[in-house]
């Protein structure tokens, strides 16, 4: 019985991933989104190779060249220090796709587990699992935030730490509301009967029918902890100088508005297409993998 | 290209709105007199003399309060104020002064000799703000009232630096302070947001983190220098947390007067018309602290090394030139400042050859520069020390740390970062002031975080600031300032000018050296 | 119901205990001595040791916990060690600004979001829809703090439309308070240019918090629409003749008026949270820019004060959503209970 359940989806999912490309090659925002996901990623991967000098990201000074507006030397302008911010910005994008799979990783990794447990098991577990979630959920995680850079200071690690803390409950939300309705499906009471354990249902039976939606809420995540992490750079918790960080630029960049306003457009202008970019690929692999719940 | 562009955009927005010709709003006057108005980005949380000062706090102080005399001019110069004259004993321990008769507090008491003991034991019982000043030499037994007019202090030791001090013990109406006080707290929970003064303002609208208006005392008790005709109706401190909204409220003609900008913006304002901007040298060195008892800056050829490895150069540049290299542990302004010979300065080949006399003559090691969370110009000196290091193969982790939390780390020898960026402004132009910065008794003070301990040093310090002959004390304190440039406790940078813009119809503007940095003197000053 | 909602507010009770010990600890992981910025840079140490007496940062974390909490449930919420109010008193001065900014960003996301949902809707994968759906995603995306200082830069700084932050201009005494809300109170007493000047302040910052909100409210109402579109008594109106803009303007706004109150009344908590962000870019006086400006000095009652308030108010917003769907939509009752 199961290897045919195993080989069943396999033909299946072929056919499926041809209806996707389908669906997204018709989508332009899906499209779009998926572009801005698949330059960022290439610029998180090749950046210090196109750069125009990495060094300005690793405390070069050009102190002569400071503050010039953007030009053909410099297509972005420089900043304080004379360093370049394309170059800057763009090798930022390495620290900003470290955070949001950090930030998204911990969510997923500890969410996922609470969500099944407290769908599978219910009762207690699920109480207290789901309370303890509630608790968390009510913690506003930018002034959290703050409190850790009131005791800690900045560091883009406790930055990290601050938005893990308020990120999971999503997850087990997500997770426990699909298990929860999985728990009395026929074939799980079959594999129960049959003497499989807990952990073997979870695992065969339960996990695998909730990873569409963690897939499409994994992706909106990454933009929203991409967004997040860039807002407590502003508020002082970027990352450590000189390692350049798109939201602790425009933190610095303030001081010198509005006559350098190139010094912040850019670094925003990364963030915000880099957000926009996963939250339209999650808003178009919710409509093609969970299509139910495409609102809200 | 396109910067001048866009200069030239938005000085023509700026003309289209009719912001350079136009004065300052109508809310500024009051009738046919001007209202003074000063931004800035700090707060004053605590108006209270007694418990708090800063540069914000300290302005409003000085306008709200008196003391015995005050600071003026440069160089600075204490004259007479609520005394009119003071003399002190041979053995330099009894202070007599005589005050004005006529000086009274704004509700009407007369300023009396009981009103300066008063304070004066508050300001020591309160043990907090200004009392480290002479705690250690005075107590508050040692505050006697003669007569009405006379005040006698008797100091535990001979102190010549005391009158230095004196000009920011301000003087607080006993009764009005007494009278709101609430569970032995001297009134201090009332001074927090009230004011109980004799000085050339008092309080109209109070609103700390914000707006704080104040109104001139049309019959003050000694008068107004720039005549009653031109006296301001009175002075408003306006709150802008950002440089960027602050320039831009000075352009509109919104605020005359404004401090705490960056170097780039200084330098632009200059150039606009109807703006001026004062340059003054500054008196707040910013030095780098290193740990002189633990990791490797306990190795003084390490601290060598360092010191003569800085692009001091790269220091200027931060502050777009706008600040002066210090040739001593002492700023320029202090009385018996030296140019100390052989000031480290800029040159490898020394700071290589004072690295191979230590265990890293390589490198090959990261230390910390931890400066305070937020001081923008402390960040890019940080990048400044590691680009500086990196020829000798050291690298450098510029941390950030909150204030309290930098404290906490650095007052401890254990903890204490190998570089510490510190800003000291000396309150005094005494010069005991700075040297005591450097003695063992400085441990678990702020600028003490270098944990230098030098018994001859501490020896020179004690014996220099009990010395009542000037000629001879300056004499001490030139060996001294060599003393501490030979241990190298610190790297000794640069001193920030001092800089105001104001719009060209501000009157009567005086620098002083000895105020904190951005602190004015609102007394003599008036919108044209 | 009754018992839903006590059962509700222990719940309540419970996560705010939870909230306390989180901001606690998170306050105290770090050897940090706020009594030394109090005291300032040239305190000796006794003089340090004074202040940290005065509140009781002498004595044991757990004594110093037990206090705090004892203090909470007089409705104490410590002091600032750097000016020795009363955090209660100053969240009490600061609140109004900040629920006065979010309520109008609330109002400018519903009176702009609904309709440009539906416009969507009604013309679904057309040019509008697919610029809507890319709008309603940016609004998500967009960095509050950036779009903040651009709008800024734009309106107060080059064309010098409005003013560059704050609640008033000094020129402008605020009103005496009655509810705290500049603009409220400025109505309240009939002082029309007060109103409009408090207007002008208000409403980059009132915008900027409205975006994502806008975004969420565009979906949920597209989404409502094009469901009650297809729906089965939308065709049985069509085939009766019922004009089409009849149908859209009162059948798909009377049902999609509950999910987007219910939307908005969870992302009131969102908002509350991303003050931190707008009042700083804004200079708002209101409790985010109290929280940023205590974190800056180490001043942890501020900071750990306006956490807690956050949190209740959040948890109180929820509740309320949570009750109004109760009594406007029996399956959820049923479920709740």
């Amino acid at each position: 019985m199961r290897a045919a359940a195993a080989r069943a989806p396999r033909g299946r999912s072929l056919r499926r991933l041809r209806f996707v490309a389908w669906v997204v090659g018709r989508n332009p925002p899906t499209m779009l989104g998926l572009g801005l996901v698949a330059v960022f990623l290439l610029l998180a991967a090749i950046g210090p190779w196109i750069v125009p000098d990495a060094r300005d990201a690793v405390g070069a000074m050009h102190l002569g060249s400071k503050l010039l507006p953007p030009s053909w030397a410099h297509w972005f302008g420089t900043d304080e220090m004379g360093d370049d911010i394309l170059t800057r910005v763009v090798l930022a994008t390495r620290t900003s796709l470290w955070v949001g799979l950090t930030i998204t990783g911990i969510a997923i990794v500890v969410g996922t587990p609470l969500g099944i447990a407290a769908g599978y098991f219910g009762g207690r577990v699920r109480s207290v699992i789901m309370r303890a979630t509630d608790m968390f959920l009510c913690v506003p995680g930018l002034v959290l935030a703050l409190a850790i850079v009131a005791a800690l200071g900045p560091g883009i690690l406790h930055g990290v730490v601050a938005l893990a803390i308020v990120w999971w409950p999503g997850y087990v939300r997500l997770i426990e509301a699909k298990a929860l309705p999985l728990r009395g499906e026929p074939f799980v009471d079959a594999a129960r009967t049959m003497g499989s354990s807990d952990l073997r249902i979870l695992l065969t039976h339960i996990l695998p029918n909730c990873v569409s939606p963690l897939v499409v809420k994994a992706s909106m995540d990454m933009g929203m902890a991409i967004l997040a992490a860039a807002s407590l750079g502003f508020i002082g918790l970027g990352a450590k100088p000189p390692a350049p960080e798109w939201g602790a630029m425009i933190s610095t960049a303030r001081s010198y508005m509005p006559d350098s306003w190139w010094y912040s457009l850019f670094p925003g202008l990364f963030i915000f297409l880099t957000v926009l970019g996963f939250n339209l690929l999650g808003d178009g692999l919710r409509d093609i993998l969970d299509p139910r719940s495409a609102r809200g | 290209m396109r910067r001048r562009n866009f200069l030239i955009a938005s000085s023509a927005a700026a003309a289209a709105a009719g912001l350079h010709t136009q004065p300052a709003d109508a809310f500024v006057r009051e009738g046919k007199r001007k209202v003074l108005v000063f931004s800035g980005g700090q707060p004053v949380p605590v108006l209270d003399p007694h418990v708090k000062y800063d540069y914000s706090t300290r302005m409003m102080q000085q306008s709200i309060y008196d003391a015995l005399a005050k600071y003026v001019d440069n160089p600075a110069r204490i004259v007479p104020w609520l005394a009119k004259s003071w003399e002190s004993s041979p053995d330099g321990k009894t202070w007599t002064f005589h005050l004005v008769e006529n000086a009274t507090f704004h509700n009407g008491d007369p300023v009396d000799a009981e009103a300066v003991r008063f304070s004066y034991e508050r300001g020591l019982k309160l043990n907090k703000g200004v009392a480290w000043m002479l705690k250690d030499h005075l107590d508050p037994s040692g505050i006697k009232a003669a007569d009405p007019h006379t005040v006698v202090f008797t100091l535990k030791s001979a102190f010549p630096g005391f009158l230095s001090f004196v000009p920011w013990w301000f003087i607080v109406n006993p009764k009005e302070v007494m009278a709101h006080a609430v569970n032995g707290d001297m009134g201090q929970k009332y001074l927090t947001d009230h004011a109980a003064g004799s000085g050339p303002f008092k309080i109209r609208r109070w609103d700390p983190q914000a707006v704080m208006d104040l109104q001139a005392v049309a019959n003050y008790w000694k008068g107004w220098p720039e005549g009653d005709a031109n006296r301001p109706a009175g002075v408003i401190y306006q709150v802008i947390r950002e440089p960027a909204p602050r320039k831009a409220a000075l352009l509109r003609g919104q605020v005359d007067m404004v401090t705490d900008m960056t170097p780039q913006d200084y330098d632009q304002l200059a150039k606009t018309a109807g703006i001026k901007v004062s340059s003054n040298p500054g008196m707040t060195p910013f030095t780098i602290m290193m740990n002189t008892q633990h990791g490797p800056t306990a190795d003084l050829n390490f601290r060598k090394a360092l010191a003569w490895a800085m692009d001091y150069k790269a220091f200027l540049q931060v502050e777009n030139g706008a600040a002066k290299l210090m040739d001593s542990p002492f700023p320029n302004a202090m009385a018996g400042h030296i140019a100390v010979p052989d000031m480290p300065h800029h040159d490898l080949e020394k700071a290589r050859a004072y690295l191979a006399k230590t265990k890293w003559a390589k490198g090959g090691l990261t230390i910390d520069y931890v400066y305070v969370a937020g001081l923008e110009v402390e960040r890019q000196l940080g990048l400044a020390v590691l680009s500086s290091l990196q020829p000798l193969n050291i690298k450098v982790n510029v941390q950030a740390m909150p204030w309290p939390q930098l404290v906490a780390r650095g007052s401890n020898p254990q903890t204490g970062p190998a570089m510490i960026a510190v800003y000291v402004t000396p309150v005094s132009t005494d010069p005991d002031v700075v040297a005591s910065q450097y003695a063992s008794s400085a441990a678990g003070r702020y600028w003490g975080m270098h944990h230098l301990s030098d018994p001859g040093l501490d020896k020179m310090v004690e014996t220099a600031r009990l010395e009542t002959d000037p000629t001879k004390r300056m004499a001490l304190y030139a060996e001294i300032q060599k003393r501490i440039v030979a241990d190298q406790p610190a790297i000794f940078g640069m001193m920030e000018d001092r800089r105001w813009a104001m719009r060209d119809d501000v009157r009567g503007f005086v620098f002083c050296p000895v105020r904190l940095t951005g602190e004015v003197d609102f007394y003599p000053m008036w919108v044209a | 119901m009754i018992r839903f909602i006590v059962r509700r507010l222990g719940l309540m009770l419970l996560m705010l205990s939870g909230l306390v010990v989180i901001t606690f600890l998170v306050s105290n992981v770090a050897p940090s001595d706020p009594a030394a910025l109090a005291a300032g840079p040239d305190a000796t140490p006794d003089m340090i040791a004074t202040i940290r007496h005065e509140y009781g940062l002498d004595r044991p974390l757990p004594v110093q916990f037990l206090r705090y909490v004892a203090g909470l449930a007089r409705g104490d919420l410590g002091h600032s060690i750097v000016t020795g109010h009363a955090v209660a008193t100053d969240l009490a001065t600061f609140l109004p600004a900040t629920l006065e900014l979010v309520l109008l960003g609330m109002l400018i996301a519903v009176a702009l979001g609904m309709p440009l949902g539906m416009w969507a809707a009604v013309r679904r994968d057309r040019a509008v829809d697919h610029v809507a759906r890319i709008f309603a995603v940016s609004g998500m995306a967009l960095p509050e703090f950036w779009i903040g200082l651009l709008l800024l830069l734009v309106f107060s700084g080059w064309l010098g439309w409005l003013p560059i932050g704050g609640q008033l201009s000094i020129a402008d005494a605020p009103p005496a308070p009655i509810t705290g809300m500049v603009l409220v109170d400025a109505l309240l007493h009939g002082r029309l240019a007060l109103f409009w000047a408090a207007l002008r302040h208000a409403i980059l910052p009132a915008v900027v918090i409205s975006l994502p909100a806008l975004a969420s409210v565009v979906r949920v109402n597209r989404a409502e629409m094009i469901e009650v579109l297809h729906a089965d008594y939308i065709t049985a109106a069509r085939a009766h003749g019922v004009s089409r803009a009849r149908i859209v303007g009162i059948l798909a706004l009377k049902n999609a008026m509950l999910p987007t109150l219910a939307m908005i009344g969870l992302r009131f908590g969102w908002m509350l949270g991303s003050t931190v962000l707008v009042e700083t870019v804004f200079d708002w006086p209101g409790i985010g820019l109290y929280a940023v400006n205590s974190a800056v000095s180490s001043d942890f009652k501020p900071v750990m004060g306006t956490t807690l308030i956050i949190g209740v108010l959040f948890m109180v917003a929820n509740l309320l959503v949570d009750l109004a769907y109760g009594l406007l939509d029996p399956r959820v009752r049923e479920a709740g209970e």
